[in-house]
């Protein structure tokens, strides 16, 4: 497999059943994803999906250590399970041309020492089944159901790629104040809160450094039209900090560094480094958060155009109907979010009829779709907390 | 020379590709674009069309509205739209839609699609429907770039491509001639004509 198709593989689709808010969720996905849905619906549940084959796959991880994060099977298990308590999760990688190049599925429950025990694990390449546990070898040693062959470099040689592939995913929620004090993250090592973000960047080799610097800025134009240039320096104590210079009444202009640096033009800093930094899919939590409505119209800009380079896939939450005012963002790039009483349902915007046409007619796609994402009989919430 | 204190305008739009053009319109006009309103669609431009033609009782405003087909021509649709401007509202209408202004410039726009300038067509104001027209010549670029950004994906139920906005924006700011366009858009040349007009003649009040 050469480098460019590596890069170029996604997830395509995601089936889980019974995982967290999700008793069976099933969607294609797009190498954009928008998951829409009110509060609670379980957008960060779902992308914690990913971020759980990660913890598996990545060094330092695991499947119990995975859980561990999570707080055992039973945190995760949907609270809407009855009749079918494994919990499930399946999804297949490739790109356009090969949809299914690849196949992982993962089930689960816990023993009753409430460890996490896998079910079953298999893998497919291209449609044929390479790997298929519980194997003989399981079976005569049960012990061995507690660890995935995902995670073990001696068993997962034949699908070492779609090991890697879930390693090289990255999540991402940027909390400025953590980016400004770097003390309360100390020895954190890709935090995705931001708190070792500095740290980061002054981490990668200079060219790279600057290279990326330089396209920040120019990406910020839109937001940030002050802005005219970008470095990292270090403080007599070795601290990195983030310097920007602002076109300002005098001639040098000014220069600032992090502390400075507004909410939103940090978080947005972190977004593009992110973005340019790996090549794997992408995880964001509301990126929205702290910018001004009209940048948040052109992230899904933004992102297209780093796709088209990159071949990177980026699923992303979001609560903001300005996301979604771009007419490029694509029916089947929205994933709806629904709340009901067996669980939350995920369908893309693409399968509901009546929104082509409520585009048609001059609504935008957030006004389209987001009535769709309010839960139905909220009242009845109350009810059900009577005696 | 730029006027070392431009007539600072107010405008409102339909949408960001739009807001682009109208800022180089007003720049080349000697002015400055200060807030754009809108920037929703075009049924939302209109509801608010009253209070724009209030606010530019006292101060200069300019909106820019793609006709489509509204009505067959400009002057039945202002009628409709707006049958009375105030005194500084410059209410302009672009023949059938802004990318008309944008295929008006051919050569330029040829080589941003990277397609022989002979496909773009010479009489834009006359296109059933301008957008149409540029995705399609998009369709037939050399570059990979260009036809993925701006061509819509079989599946997406979009009429345009997932980063159709920002290349035209792109195009916008760094190849597009407005003089240049006027000549083969009758609606630009007028726009351009009448912003002159608001700028020059502006008396400030009192």
């Amino acid at each position: 497999m050469t480098k460019t198709e590596y890069k170029a593989l996604r997830f395509t689709r995601i089936h889980v059943e019974n995982w967290r808010n999700f008793t069976h969720a099933d969607a294609e996905l797009q190498r954009r994803v928008f998951l829409v849905g009110p509060n609670a619906a379980g957008k960060s549940n779902l992308l914690d999906v990913f971020r759980f084959l990660l913890d598996i796959a990545s060094v330092g991880g695991g499947f119990q250590e995975a859980m561990r994060r999570r707080g055992g099977v039973s945190r995760i298990r949907s609270l809407a399970a009855r009749k079918y308590p494994d919990i499930r999760i399946c999804t297949h990688i490739g790109n356009d041309e090969n949809p299914t190049a690849w196949a992982y599925e993962l089930s689960f429950t816990q023993d009753n020492q409430r460890r996490a025990l896998i079910k079953s694990e298999r893998v497919a390449r291209n449609g044929t089944e390479i790997l298929r546990r519980p194997d003989v070898k399981d079976k005569s040693d049960p012990e061995r159901l507690i660890q995935t062959h995902l995670e073990q470099v001696y068993a997962n040689q034949e699908f070492r790629d779609v090991s890697d592939f879930f390693a090289s995913v990255r999540y991402f929620h940027i909390v400025p104040q953590l980016v400004r004090e770097p003390d309360r993250s100390v020895g954190k090592q890709n935090d995705p809160y931001g708190g070792d973000f500095l740290e980061q960047i002054a981490r990668t080799p200079e060219r790279t450094q600057k290279a990326r610097l330089r396209r920040i800025v120019e990406a910020l134009r839109v937001a940030v039209p002050q802005l005219k240039e970008l470095d990292l320096e270090r403080d007599a104590k070795g601290t990195p900090h983030l310097r920007g210079r602002y076109e300002h009444w005098r001639p040098q202009g000014a220069w600032q560094n992090e502390e400075q640096f507004s909410d939103g033009t940090l978080r947005l800093m972190g977004l593009l480094w992110a973005t340019l930094d790996g090549s794997g899919p992408l995880l964001l939590e509301e990126p929205e958060l702290s910018l001004h409505p009209e940048v948040v119209r052109f992230i899904p800009q933004m992102f297209a155009r780093i796709q088209r380079r990159y071949g990177r896939q980026v699923l992303l939450s979001t609560h903001s109907p300005d996301m979604l005012r771009d007419e490029g963002v694509g029916l089947d790039e929205v994933l709806l979010l629904l709340p009901g009483g067996e669980g939350t349902e995920v369908r893309a915007a693409s399968k509901f009829t009546d929104v082509r046409e409520l585009l048609a007619g001059g609504l935008t796609l957030a006004e389209a779709v987001l009535p769709r994402t309010s839960p139905r009989n909220v009242d009845q919430l109350s009810f059900s907390f009577a005696d | 020379m730029p006027p070392e204190h431009p007539l600072v305008i107010s405008g409102a739009v339909e949408g960001p590709t739009d807001e682009t053009v109208v800022r180089r319109l007003v720049k080349e006009a000697g002015g400055s674009l200060d807030r754009v309103y809108g920037k929703s669609g075009k049924s939302n431009l209109r509801q608010r069309l009253a209070g724009y033609n209030r606010a530019a009782r006292h101060a200069p405003w300019v909106v820019v509205v793609d006709l489509d087909h509204s009505a067959d021509c400009a002057p039945p649709f202002c009628e409709d739209w707006l049958p009375q401007p105030s005194n500084h509202m410059r209410f302009r209408v672009a023949v059938r839609a802004i990318e008309a202004w944008l295929l008006a410039d051919h050569e330029r726009l040829a080589t941003f699609l990277s397609i022989p300038a002979v496909r773009v067509p010479a009489d834009p104001e006359a296109l059933d429907d301008p957008k149409l027209t540029m995705i399609n010549l998009a369709r037939q670029s050399r570059r990979r770039g260009i036809r993925e950004d701006m061509v819509p994906r079989p599946n997406s139920g979009r009429h345009v491509g997932p980063a159709y906005t920002s290349r035209l924006i792109e195009f916008v700011e760094t190849e597009w001639r407005p003089e240049i366009a006027a000549e083969r858009a009758d609606s630009l040349g007028r726009c351009r004509m009448r912003l002159k007009e608001l700028i020059d003649d502006w008396i400030p009040e009192a």
